[in-house]
């Protein structure tokens, strides 16, 4: 197994690697292919490193968005419900609403912003070794894959507990999930490797996850800002220009729906998605081959 | 000739110049960038074109920031060149640093898997190593518990593993080496060896230029960036040693046609420019507490430095302890090397041992009194073998080099200032190609730790200013009484003849024996004891095993001879029947003469089993000869201080074939007793004369044939 502008010589059997190669971003599924279990191996090496330690190991996945549900939930319908309104209809309980919004984001969140600083922080691998640098940033997307499918799970329970009832759109979630997935890859891929070369981009990177807690439909459904007659026109299309916006939403109406309500919600996260993520891979491909100098 | 495995062509590599950490922004800073500030560039390699042949085994030295790691990180395809191309064919593996990819919190096994994938191993191929791996890591049970549980040792033992296990057509070195213990240094050594003989391509980098030396068929030279010297590897690295010669722990001095190169805790010695030590060097490691502590792990300080010496410093990074090497070239040429110890404070060390290092072409040892041929290093030799029993205690020891070997003799001298010090031969292992004198200094004996300050150990002199034939004698000179164009030579008991280098004695050679109750107590047997010189001569003392008594031996030189004295101590009274003092002679003596009778030795008959007496009478007297067979003559004559004997000429068994001469005492009435206290058993005077500068007539006779 081989990495990266190697071609093989079946003529003398043997891998070449040539410096005058230039990798093209065409050649990067195969290389992933090739470093399959690579990538597995280092996202297997977080996980572990993660829980190993502790005594609860795993369950720590489940109580984390667990508490943090109850507590928004508590804010939110007891201490400013009144006056924000939040409840929303019977059939949409807010911790549901809550509980849908907040997985999908937190993944979002912690994909982004570990992936932004996986480059720097395996240096010590990037520098010594030769092997298809995507795998950094990806296997750090893939980690928070398992709180998410966690939380995915705790989702659909408590939706089912609290009265609800699960059609065949909530199958449909991990086809919307997918757009999500392809724009946190390219942003993955593009912070990255801008964070190795520029380290200010980890602290941009930071402030801008918060921002997009609140400027997404994350604690409070899309309707609210849909609604919200003050809000200058601009603004609302700068609003809607968040991605996240139309996928979260998306997410809800999917769960409680069991459609994605107006499916030219989803067009503008799907363009965003695919461009960041062909940039995202043509620029780290640009910068792969020398970004060791930079670690 | 084959594809060459790496081709480097006009390899250019520039970084941005590093900005430090002056300010908060810190470096590759956005501000700067959107300022349109260029920073610097810093070229670290420029224009560097080479080619490897498969097999082929280079060595990349250079001082630090010459440009060494990023040559073999582009090789290695971790980053790609500013300009140029590498072109690398086969699979690479790069033991850059070893254990990078562990992970603590990971155990063994999982760490293998995962650093094995970076190296480019899917899982299946690593089951069908992971037996080996282990085997080789050596780390028992502790592989399923996580590495940071792991000594460093035991970490780097699974990172080589690890990577020399992945079966590469191509290995990167770097500096891979410096950790872990000696035993685990030396199996590294001899993993990187077999995967030589296996064929497979090293490009390896070090500071450790001996290890450069043993394994690499060509050395390059970075500096400052460029390739600057293809050469033979010994030349390369002899080349760098002086380049470096003003750094802090590297000193250059000469003088006469000896010149010697300090460098980090290892000295090399030129003579007329040819590097006469192997690339080990001169080197020292302390032992303590069973462990082993390299003198290149220390870090070395020229302390005073001047044309031909030094003073230089090396503190231990793990022990309180520093050695002080006071190192001076003297106008004849010979080096001295005196070595001392430091203690901060009192610590308990076991051994404090110097290796001399010198090339395999010396091929014979002398060491003492005894000589020998080194045995052949084999490629099995992963340790040192030891040639010589350390048991034997001499101070003196030399190597000689192959006659087709243009090396000088070296003759080597321990001046003990310390009462514990031992020399000992050894044949290093297989890769280093060489022959190690050790001196070992040895605190076991201490009951208590070694108190702070600082103990002087040894000084040891090498001596490469000898011809060949002269360093045989100059190591036995303490032992070796020289009177005009003869030499006699005390070696085991005995006293050996020499006329110009021809040897005159045979056999037994110049012994002494008593017969007491019965048994003969012969000189050969008595236990011998330090030599002592006296004036140009030497006096030793012989105990014996068996009898109360001791032998003191003297030899001096006289204006026409050498003096032979032998006086006995004895504590209590001894009785003895009879002694003599012989000279056993070659066969080719043909003729004898004592005061009264002279006569031919009769020749040798298959049937003589007993010494045969050749004169018929027994008188006292006090003059022996032989001469004949084209041989020196050789008088031996009883001096007026000895007691009076009787002389006599005999014939050795067949079977022995030697002449001898011999005084002998007897007892009245088959009795001697000796009181308590010294007496003088023998004094006698030892001439030898060619037999052309013989007196006609004085004393060679007519043989008489009665």
């Amino acid at each position: 197994m081989k990495f990266f502008s190697e071609t093989y010589d079946g003529m003398n059997s043997a891998w070449i690697y040539d410096s005058a190669v230039r990798d093209t971003p065409g050649r990067v599924v195969r290389d992933l292919i090739r470093a399959r279990e690579l990538l597995l191996d280092l996202v297997w090496k977080d996980l572990r490193a993660r829980y190993r330690y502790a005594v609860m190991g795993f369950l720590w996945a489940v109580v984390e968005p667990l508490l943090f549900m109850a507590l928004l939930a508590v804010v939110f319908s007891f201490i400013l419900g009144d006056r924000a309104a939040l409840t929303g209809s019977g059939s949409r309980p807010y911790a549901i609403q809550l509980l849908c919004g907040l997985i999908f984001w937190q993944y979002f969140s912690a994909a982004v912003s570990s992936a932004t600083l996986s480059l720097v922080e395996a240096r010590h691998l990037v520098k010594k070794v030769r092997f298809p640098r995507e795998v950094i940033p990806l296997a750090a997307c893939l980690v928070p894959l398992v709180n998410l499918a966690i939380g995915f799970a705790l989702l659909g329970v408590t939706h089912l507990l609290l009265g609800g009832r699960l059609s065949a759109g909530f199958l449909a979630i991990p086809v919307v999930f997918g757009l999500e997935l392809l724009l946190t890859l390219g942003l993955a891929l593009w912070f990255s490797c801008g964070h190795a070369i520029f380290r200010d981009v980890g602290n941009m990177v930071a402030v801008g996850l918060m921002f997009g807690f609140y400027a997404s439909p994350v604690i409070y459904p899309a309707e609210l800002v849909s609604r919200a007659t003050e809000l200058p026109a601009w603004l609302a299309a700068l609003y809607w220009a968040n991605p996240m916006a139309g996928l979260l939403t998306a997410y809800r109406n999917l769960l409680f729906e069991g459609s994605p309500g107006d499916v030219r919600m989803l067009i503008w996260p799907a363009v965003c998605a695919v461009l960041v993520f062909i940039s995202g891979l043509a620029v780290f491909r640009k910068s792969a081959g020398t970004i060791a100098d930079s670690l | 000739m084959s594809t060459p495995v790496i081709e480097v062509h006009h390899l250019v590599k520039e970084f941005p110049a590093r900005r430090g950490a002056r300010d908060l922004r810190g470096r590759g800073g956005l501000g700067d960038w959107l300022r349109g500030q260029k920073t610097g560039r810093f070229r670290a390699l420029d224009d560097v074109s080479f080619t490897v042949s498969p097999g082929e085994s280079l060595g990349i030295i250079g001082r630090n920031g010459s440009g060494k790691s990023t040559l073999l990180s582009l090789i290695a395809g971790v980053t790609r060149p500013t300009s140029g191309r590498v072109i690398v064919r086969g699979r690479v593996a790069s033991l850059l640093e070893l254990g990078a990819g562990f992970h603590p919190i990971l155990t063994g096994r999982e760490n293998v898997y995962l650093n094995a994938g970076l190296l480019g191993m899917r899982h299946r191929e690593t089951d069908a190593v992971l037996d080996e791996i282990l085997r080789f890591a050596d780390i028992g049970d502790f592989i399923d518990q996580p590495v940071e549980t792991y000594s460093s040792g035991m970490f780097v033992r699974l990172g080589f593993a690890v990577a020399a296990h992945t079966n590469p057509d191509i290995f990167l070195v770097d500096e891979v080496l410096a950790v872990g213990d000696e035993a685990f240094q030396r199996k590294c050594r001899w993993k990187i060896g077999e995967l030589r003989e296996q064929g497979k391509t090293i490009v390896f980098v070090s500071h450790d230029l001996g290890l450069v030396h043993a394994l690499c068929d060509r050395v390059v030279l970075l500096d400052g960036g460029r390739l600057v010297q293809r050469d033979t590897p010994q030349e390369t690295i002899t080349w760098y040693l002086r380049q470096v010669g003003n750094e802090s722990g590297v000193h250059v001095f000469r003088a006469g046609r000896t010149e010697a190169v300090q460098c980090e805790g290892r000295i090399s010695l030129f003579r007329d420019g040819r590097e006469i030590t192997a690339p080990a060097g001169l080197g020292c490691s302390v032992v303590s507490l069973g462990q082993y502590h390299a003198g290149s792990q220390a870090d070395w300080k020229v302390q005073d430095r001047h044309e031909t010496g030094c003073v230089v410093r090396g503190r231990f990074p793990r022990l309180p302890v520093s050695l002080w090497w006071t190192e001076q070239i003297d106008e004849t040429g010979r080096f001295h090397w005196r070595v001392e110890l430091e203690c901060e404070r009192a610590c308990a060390l076991d051994q404090v041992n110097l290796a001399l290092s010198v090339p395999a072409a010396y091929t014979r040892w002398m060491y003492g009194d005894f000589s020998g041929t080194f045995p052949e290093i084999q490629p099995s030799d992963t340790r040192w073998t030891l040639v010589l029993s350390p048991e034997m205690r001499s101070n003196r020891a030399a190597a000689l080099p192959d006659d087709s070997a243009s090396l000088p003799p070296l003759l080597f001298e321990a001046v003990p200032l310390w009462p514990h010090v031992g020399l000992a031969w050894y044949n290093a292992e297989y890769l280093a190609q060489s022959r190690v004198l050790q001196a070992s200094v040895n605190f076991m004996a201490l009951a208590e730790q070694l108190e702070a300050g600082r103990h002087p150990l040894v000084e040891l002199v090498i001596d490469p200013t000898l011809r060949a034939e002269d360093a045989s004698w100059q190591i036995r000179s303490d032992r070796t009484v020289r009177s005009g164009r003869m030499r006699a030579r005390f070696e085991h008991g005995g006293v050996r003849l020499f006329f110009d280098d021809e040897e005159l004695t045979a056999y037994l050679n110049g012994y002494a024996a008593m017969l007491i109750e019965h048994l003969w107590a012969d000189s050969h047997t008595l236990q011998w004891q330090e030599i002592r010189s006296e004036g140009e001569g030497f006096a030793i003392e012989g105990i014996s095993r068996r009898f109360p008594f001791r032998q003191l031996w003297r030899l001096w030189p006289e204006q026409d001879g050498i003096r032979f004295e032998i006086d006995l101590e004895t504590d209590t009274a001894l009785q003895a029947e009879e002694y003599q003092v012989s000279l056993v002679l070659r066969p080719e003596y043909d003729s004898w003469r004592t005061d009264a009778e002279s006569g031919r030795f009769a020749p040798f008959q298959p049937e003589d089993t007993m010494w045969k007496h050749q004169n018929r009478t027994y008188p006292s007297g006090n003059m022996l000869a032989a001469w004949g067979g084209g041989l020196p003559q050789v008088a031996f004559m009883l001096q007026d201080n000895s007691p009076p004997m009787r002389p006599t000429a005999i014939n050795t068994s067949a079977l022995e074939k030697a002449r001898v001469l011999q005084f002998l005492r007897t007892g009245d009435g088959g009795r001697l007793v000796f009181g308590p206290g010294r007496h003088c058993l023998f004094s006698g005077l030892i001439r030898v004369e060619a037999t052309g500068d013989l007196p006609v007539g004085s004393f060679s006779g007519e043989s008489d044939e009665r």
